[in-house]
């Protein structure tokens, strides 16, 4: 796979990404480029932005316009039944009608908006996912993408849409090569309907020089039910926004959460979760393990409107430190905006392994090491356990071992 | 119930603490308003070393170059330029008791407060303002050693013990607001206690605001030297009357080797003033520092007591209760700093909103590389009592030391339709069901007040839940 000599992130070539595209489509790739020329670069005067700098981020590469494309592997008979799996270029060609009324049509978190506008502007692959009306999905869907190395920008865009009563789980797989200074935005767009039940995943193994700046927008509609898991493995800096809107009623969410990070790595998690319909329920749960220089930041706000009755939330990032200059910086916000809630409240924890914890282990004949690796396996447990699909399980149990080691369940 | 201080006569300057009696002149009364010339006059007046003067400039010139804080509350009311920089006594027409606000004077009913101590705090009877003339340093104390003065004598009196540690823990650059008071000041206690000295009883001492439109702005420097050991009670619960103004306080604590120092507050500015305080302690090896910091009035507040904790095995806590009824933002919190292994440290937070108000925790604990065995609990609960009411927890954590434990919990909760129905069906009405419920709340922090407050505590929570609930 070669990077095609084309120019760096500008009007052009949003331009030329949309040469021979739809209408539509070149008059929505314009109105995205308007807003990234409209909103400002973050400032690290930004509460999302205190805690990452993006001086270093490396701007200056060409935009990757043949990105690899992923093998969307969809049992026919779902085919038959209108789900649609494919790479974001091919349902322009095949299915505009539904991405012409799906795509680009929502906003994002003002401190995320400057990636969600370039996405939208420049993205050159990406992942698109429908499940009509009533249409159930068996087993996980998987989007396994390898990028190549090289100091490009690539920023894809994943759009899932489900219609009412639609139950589908994906996984999203990313890797690339150590030593390239990418510049990788992916953003995803989880649009859930009435009743509808999605499990989201999203595997992180990028190299150890890229840049990942990325954004998921999730609305929960009526009575829908969304679980996403983001396990962070790889990349040098990571900053993931997470946009969750509660905006139909009865709606319920788990946003969960998963670092593993070692060497100088720089994870930097913000997340809203907006409680905006009555009677919904949201947890958080992030678990970091932090190795090394390691740091990872955390800051999440629980905002529960007015309007919002009877709600259910909680808020919960704790973080292992496994070495004297690892650090983490978890912080759990909450907005309350009315009285008539059910349950809120958050909780974060950061520190070493329980002494008892590992003093138990090695007594029981496990070398310091063994010890270490299976308390960071069983600290991590309360976000897998959670994990219902065997494969994505043993994908995302694979991932960590190296950077957490092997346990027997994991060599297994 | 205010003693004179023997002392202020030999305080070589040209004017008279004491009593205002309604017929005495006004010695000084600036005009409304800031400048470098109102810096420089206040310095004058009191008769201040040049180092002071210098000082209060170099305070200014920060003041003016730096902008207003953008987090936290609402601080566009504020006009700096419509308010007194000093004031002693006044010939100002006392305002009269007719026009102190109902609400006030039935809390004092209700308070059991007596009439005459009634009208001082509103403002109404004989007054006293920037300067505090109410100490009363008892002969034992001097006995001791201990320094018990208004800062003003204070400078003027121990210059040397003054001028090295005076804005040393909050220096005159620290936040726009503390270089405002660092500018300006006036007023505030000094304590300095001696190495060893036990002081058994609350030292206390009250500030008012009472001309109309006349900030505060009172500056409190205490010293405890090793092993010995303080609690000093500012403010009161009953509220403190006025009509529009600006507190904004610094408070700089020093809490040496195996010291021990704790500083209770509780603020019940009327609800039209903007308390803005900056409140710092630095706790060296084996000390132990407590704020216990208690937020009822004001329109808005933004207070956040903070330790830093220098030495070994030090430990700091802070007990943080605020309550916000309709117009009323309380943002309040506290900091912990770990710079030294072994230390330990607790936030504890209750805060109640009701009517429109709205109460925000805002805390941060840092730990440095190397505080190796450092331990750090902030516990947040909230207690929302109304629809329009908000709440919000902002808990900044900053761990760069892995032998740590660090853990943060918040709760928000609204009172519960069970619990009031099972305590009205023991006979009890909905607002006294409910004042009992949130004193239950608050009762952890209310049983770390000295007995007169919590007595007040409780009675005040009772007042302010009727007519709230239904």
């Amino acid at each position: 796979m070669t990077v095609q000599a084309s120019t760096a992130l500008d009007a052009n070539i949003v331009r030329r990404l949309s040469a021979g595209e739809p209408d539509w489509l070149r008059a929505l790739r314009d109105a995205w480029w308007r807003r990234v020329e409209e909103q400002p670069w973050p400032l690290s005067t930004e509460e999302e932005w205190r805690r990452t700098s993006l001086k270093d981020l490396p701007r200056d590469g060409d935009l990757l316009t043949d990105a690899p494309r992923a093998d969307y592997e969809i049992d026919p008979a779902l085919a038959a039944r209108g789900v649609v799996f494919t790479d974001l270029a091919t349902a322009v060609r095949e299915h505009a009608d539904l991405l012409q009324a799906h795509l680009g049509r929502l906003d994002t978190i003002p401190a995320q908006t400057p990636f969600w506008a370039r996405s939208l502007a420049a993205w050159s692959g990406g992942t698109f996912l429908y499940v009509p009306k009533g249409v159930e999905v068996d087993g996980p869907l998987i989007a396994s993408t390898s990028l190549p190395g090289g100091s490009y920008t690539y920023l894809p865009h994943t759009l899932v849409v489900l219609e009412e009563g639609a139950s589908v789980t994906l996984l999203e797989e990313l890797a690339s090569p150590d030593g390239a200074a990418t510049w990788y935005g992916g953003t995803a767009d989880l649009q859930v309907g009435y009743g509808a039940r999605l499990r989201y995943a999203n595997l992180q193994r990028l190299g150890d020089a890229v840049w990942r700046i990325g954004a998921q927008r999730v609305e929960v509609g009526q009575d829908a039910d969304v679980t996403t898991l983001n396990a962070e493995i790889g990349s040098k800096v990571g900053k993931m926004g997470l946009d969750l809107r509660m905006s139909g009623k009865g709606g319920t969410s788990k946003l969960l959460g998963l670092l593993a990070a070692g060497d100088d790595q720089h994870i930097d998690i913000n997340s809203v979760q907006d409680l905006l319909a009555s009677n919904t329920t949201s947890d958080l749960l992030y678990l970091s393990a932090l190795y090394d220089q390691a740091r990872a930041a955390f800051y999440g706000v629980t905002r529960v409107r007015s309007a919002a009755k009877q709600t259910s939330s909680y808020q919960e990032c704790r973080n292992l430190l496994l070495s004297p200059r690892a650090g983490a910086e978890p912080i759990p916000v909450l907005e309350i905006e009315t009285n008539d809630i059910l349950r809120c409240g958050h909780g974060a924890t950061a520190g070493a392994i329980d002494p008892v914890q590992r003093f138990y282990a090695q007594s029981r004949g496990l070398s310091a090491d063994e010890a270490e690796r299976m308390i960071v396996r069983g600290f991590f447990e309360r976000v897998v356990a959670q994990i219902n699909s065997e494969p994505i399980k043993a994908r995302i149990l694979d991932a960590l071992v190296p950077r957490i080691g092997a346990t027997d369940e994991m060599a297994a | 119930m205010a003693i004179p201080n023997p002392a202020v006569d030999k305080v070589p300057t040209g004017y008279r603490y004491g009593w205002n009696d309604p017929e005495m002149k006004s010695l000084h009364v600036m005009k409304k308003g800031l400048s470098r010339e109102t810096v420089e006059e206040i310095s004058r007046i009191k008769g201040e070393p040049q180092w002071m003067t210098d000082l209060r400039l170099k305070a200014y010139r920060h003041f003016e170059a730096r902008p207003m804080p953008t987090w936290g509350g609402d601080m566009s009311g504020i006009d700096f330029q419509d308010i007194y920089y000093y004031v002693t006594a006044t010939d100002k027409a006392v305002q009269s008791w007719d026009d102190v606000p109902d609400y006030i004077k039935r809390t004092y009913d209700r308070l059991g407060i007596p009439e005459a101590e009634k009208k001082y705090l509103a403002g109404v009877g004989g007054q006293y303002d920037s300067e505090v003339v109410y100490h009363n340093i008892r002969a034992d104390l001097e006995k001791l050693g201990v320094i018990f003065l208004g800062t003003d004598e204070a400078l003027i009196k121990y210059p040397e013990i003054f001028k090295e540690y005076f804005g040393t823990v909050i220096p005159a650059n620290d936040n726009k607001l503390a270089a405002l008071n660092t500018a300006v000041w006036s007023g505030g206690s000094f304590i300095y206690v001696p190495p060893g000295v036990h002081v058994e009883l609350p030292l206390q001492a009250y500030f008012r605001i009472n001309t109309e439109n006349m900030g505060q702005f009172e500056r409190t420097l205490i010293i405890a030297d090793e092993g010995s050991s303080v609690h000093y009670v500012e403010g009161c619960t009953a509220p403190a009357y006025t009509t529009a103004s600006l507190h904004s306080a610094v408070v700089e604590i020093i809490v040496k080797k195996g010291a021990r120092v704790r500083y209770t507050t509780i603020q019940n500015w009327s609800h039209n003033v903007y308390n803005l305080v900056t409140k710092r302690a630095v706790a060296y090896e084996d000390s132990v520092m407590e704020w216990v910091d208690g937020n009822l009035g004001s329109h808005l507040t933004m207070k956040y007591p903070s330790i830093y904790l220098l030495g070994e095995r030090a430990h700091g806590e802070v007990l943080s209760i605020a309550f916000a009824g309709s117009d009323q933002h309380q943002d309040a919190g506290g900091k912990i700093i770990h710079a030294a292994p072994n230390t330990t440290s607790l936030i504890t937070s209750k805060s109640i909103s009701q009517g429109t108000g709205r109460t925000s925790y805002r805390g941060l604990v840092k730990v440095y590389p190397g505080c190796h065995g450092s331990k750090s609990t902030v516990r947040c609960d909230a207690l929302i009592l109304s629809d329009e009411a908000r709440s919000d927890t902002y808990p900044y954590m900053e761990i760069d030391e892995e032998d740590v434990t660090i853990g943060h919990e918040a709760t928000v909760s609204k009172v519960g339709s069970e619990q009031l129905f099972y305590l009205m069906s023991r006979g009890m009405n909905e607002a006294e069901a409910s004042a009992m419920i949130v004193n239950g709340f608050i009762e952890p922090i209310v049983k770390e007040l000295p007995m007169e407050y919590a007595v007040e505590m409780n009675r005040l929570i009772q007042l302010q839940m009727e007519g709230s609930v239904g």
